[in-house]
């Protein structure tokens, strides 16, 4: 058994027509960390939620830890972790109570899951206030219990829905190190969702590039960015639009510089790609003199998954998608689930 | 036969488990019961003092020579406590479903019907103790208890009972709405025409007529005149027999809409 998770031609349409997932291949190997990249939509959570026995599938063979997804429901249940992308913990509890719970639903007791929990605890740095009514703890120390509470009964695949979104930089970097610890020392094959390039590439051995429930191309990090095979220059040109006369006139400077592969045109200017782009900046500089154009900034990276993603989809991961209110806010009351 | 043995070992240690959770989640909110309290003992302490000369009308017109307006009330009272934090029950469905609790609970092989059955349990259990402290308080100020003890526990029994078939609505409402809003609004403007119009605080024979009609098909009459007889008289078994009959038809009924809303949900 080395595949943990092996999904075939997936397909979920919702009772009202949505088609939320169209299609899906893809499979997780053992003590692998592997990501689903994709923006708000992508079909993300509702991949994750057929997976983990929430949701009913419209098509498609699905097998999780070698077991039928339809038959071994229960046995399923027993063997992965879920962190949902809302952060669930019960704030009338504490810390250690709410693990403890988790624990009894999955039939745990006894010095057996006080030792698990006390463990758990001190990995993720709650042993301090473990006592203290969750409630009261900070948004991180939310999550990092939440992740904690879905470990407690010693999990093989462990799924993330957005583990990190909503946090600040510090509290993502903490759950980062905790997640690889996971992968590392206690083996746990991780299937997680993110609409962070960073994350991506930070954790995920692999990970598929998901858009309007397709897998648009799927590899290692380094791989999907070999495969744009050039560096990427990004230029802004003053009074540069979108689609107005500025930006044909942009690209037809650029057109005639030999080396430049590929000229894609965002929100705020252009990106070229070119194999030995530093070579390439001055004469860009000097062909945008000689246009008249302004060249207002430029600056020079190598490729990043924002570029396989812009490259397979044709459009960027756009920053005002990653901030989200706080989800309890919108979650509390009146809200119908997905 | 051993998988059918787990599955009821499951369900029972489920159950616990979920219940004793929700019983810390209610202790620990104490201000949800001050609140849910607080209007039958305003009842109790001053409704029952404005009307303390309705005790001579009582006598004279409503067939209770001899009882004070407190003692009469008292069964009201309690009932109506019984029924308005039961209403309430939905909200707490609706919280652990808007919070993601409840699909945190679905992917762990917890037993399903033991989500429902803590509920109820709870519910159950919750107006039990409230009742018990609206007794209490009636007994303070010199209530009658015609049964002692054991007409206490009857008491206990039906108002359980009770509490559990309006708990059927309340969470009826909340499945189908997934608002707290909802039930909340829905607690608001049920309970006092249900208590007007039921013999709660005044005896039906003192009612106009068209009441006394819907007061006779009001479920919570029959409830109210079981719980009176026990404080006022003794054990009147046709009539608790009587109320416990059409408790457990209403429990049927909202019981059913509840269980069918619940698979939905969870499957």
């Amino acid at each position: 058994m080395s595949d943990v998770l092996s999904v075939q031609d997936l397909v979920v349409v919702y009772s009202d027509g949505t088609k939320a997932v169209n299609g899906i291949d893809f499979a997780v190997n053992e003590g692998e960390v592997f990501g689903f990249l994709g923006p708000n939509g992508a079909g993300k959570s509702t991949t994750i939620k057929v997976l983990t026995t929430l949701l009913r599938r419209t098509s498609g063979k699905v097998s999780v830890l070698g077991m039928d997804l339809d038959k071994n429901q229960k046995e399923i249940r027993t063997q992965i972790g879920v962190e949902a992308q809302e952060t669930v913990v019960d704030g009338d509890l504490t810390g250690r109570e709410n693990m403890i719970l988790q624990g009894n639903l999955h039939q745990m007791k006894g010095k057996e899951l006080d030792d698990r929990v006390d463990e758990l605890l001190r990995l993720v740095e709650l042993s301090d206030v473990a006592n203290k009514r969750a409630a009261f703890y900070s948004g991180g120390m939310k999550k990092r219990l939440d992740l904690a509470s879905s470990l407690v009964h010693r999990p093989k695949l462990l799924f993330l829905d957005e583990p990190t979104t909503g946090l600040d930089p510090q509290s993502r970097a903490t759950i980062w190190k905790h997640l690889s610890k996971l992968n590392k020392e206690e083996g746990i094959s991780i299937f997680l969702t993110t609409q962070y390039l960073e994350e991506a590439d930070k954790l995920c051995g692999r990970l598929s590039i998901i858009d309007h429930g397709q897998i648009v191309t799927s590899g290692t990090p380094s791989e999907l960015k070999a495969d744009i095979g050039a560096d990427a220059i990004a230029l802004s040109v003053e009074g540069f639009e979108g689609a107005n006369g500025k930006s044909e006139k942009a690209k037809q400077v650029l057109e005639g510089i030999p080396g430049i592969a590929n000229i894609m045109s965002s929100d705020d200017g252009l990106t070229v790609y070119a194999k030995n782009a530093s070579t390439l900046v001055p004469e860009i500089v000097r062909a945008f003199d000689a246009s008249g154009l302004k060249l207002s900034s430029i600056s020079l990276s190598r490729p990043s998954l924002d570029d396989v993603f812009m490259k397979h989809t044709g459009h960027r991961i756009r920053a005002e998608e990653l901030v989200k209110p706080p989800s309890r806010m919108m979650g509390r009351w009146g809200r119908g689930r997905r | 036969m051993g998988e059918g043995k787990e599955i009821a070992m499951s369900l029972f240690s489920d159950t616990q488990v979920l219940f004793v959770r929700a019983v810390k989640k209610l202790i620990r909110t104490p201000i949800l019961l001050f609140f849910s309290l607080f209007q039958p003992i305003i009842f109790l302490v001053l409704f029952t003092q404005l009307f303390s000369k309705f005790g001579v009308l009582l006598a004279s017109e409503g067939g209770f020579a001899g009882v004070s307006y407190l003692s009469f009330a008292t069964a009201g009272i309690v009932l109506q406590n019984g029924f308005s934090s039961a209403l309430q029950s939905g909200t707490s469905v609706v919280d652990d479903l808007t919070s993601g609790f409840l699909e945190k609970e679905l992917v762990t092989p917890v037993n399903r019907a033991a989500i429902l059955l803590g509920r109820l349990l709870t519910d159950a259990f919750r107006v039990v103790v409230q009742s018990a402290i609206i007794l209490g308080l009636a007994f303070l100020l010199g209530a009658q208890f015609a049964t002692g003890i054991p007409g206490v526990l009857v008491i206990f029994l039906i108002v359980a009972f009770f509490g559990l078939a309006w708990s059927g609505i309340s969470l009826t409402i909340g499945l189908k709405t997934k608002s707290a809003e909802t039930v909340f609004a829905l607690g608001g403007i049920l309970t006092f025409p249900l208590l007007f119009m039921s013999s709660a605080l005044v005896p039906t024979a003192l009612m106009p007529k068209w009441m006394q009609a819907v007061s006779n098909l009001n479920p919570i009459t029959y409830a109210v005149n079981a719980v009176r007889a026990l404080t006022l008289t003794g054990f009147v078994w046709t009539k608790i027999l009587e109320a416990l009959g059409i408790i457990g038809l209403i429990a049927l009924i909202t019981m059913g809409a509840t269980l069918y809303l619940f698979r939905k949900v969870v499957s």
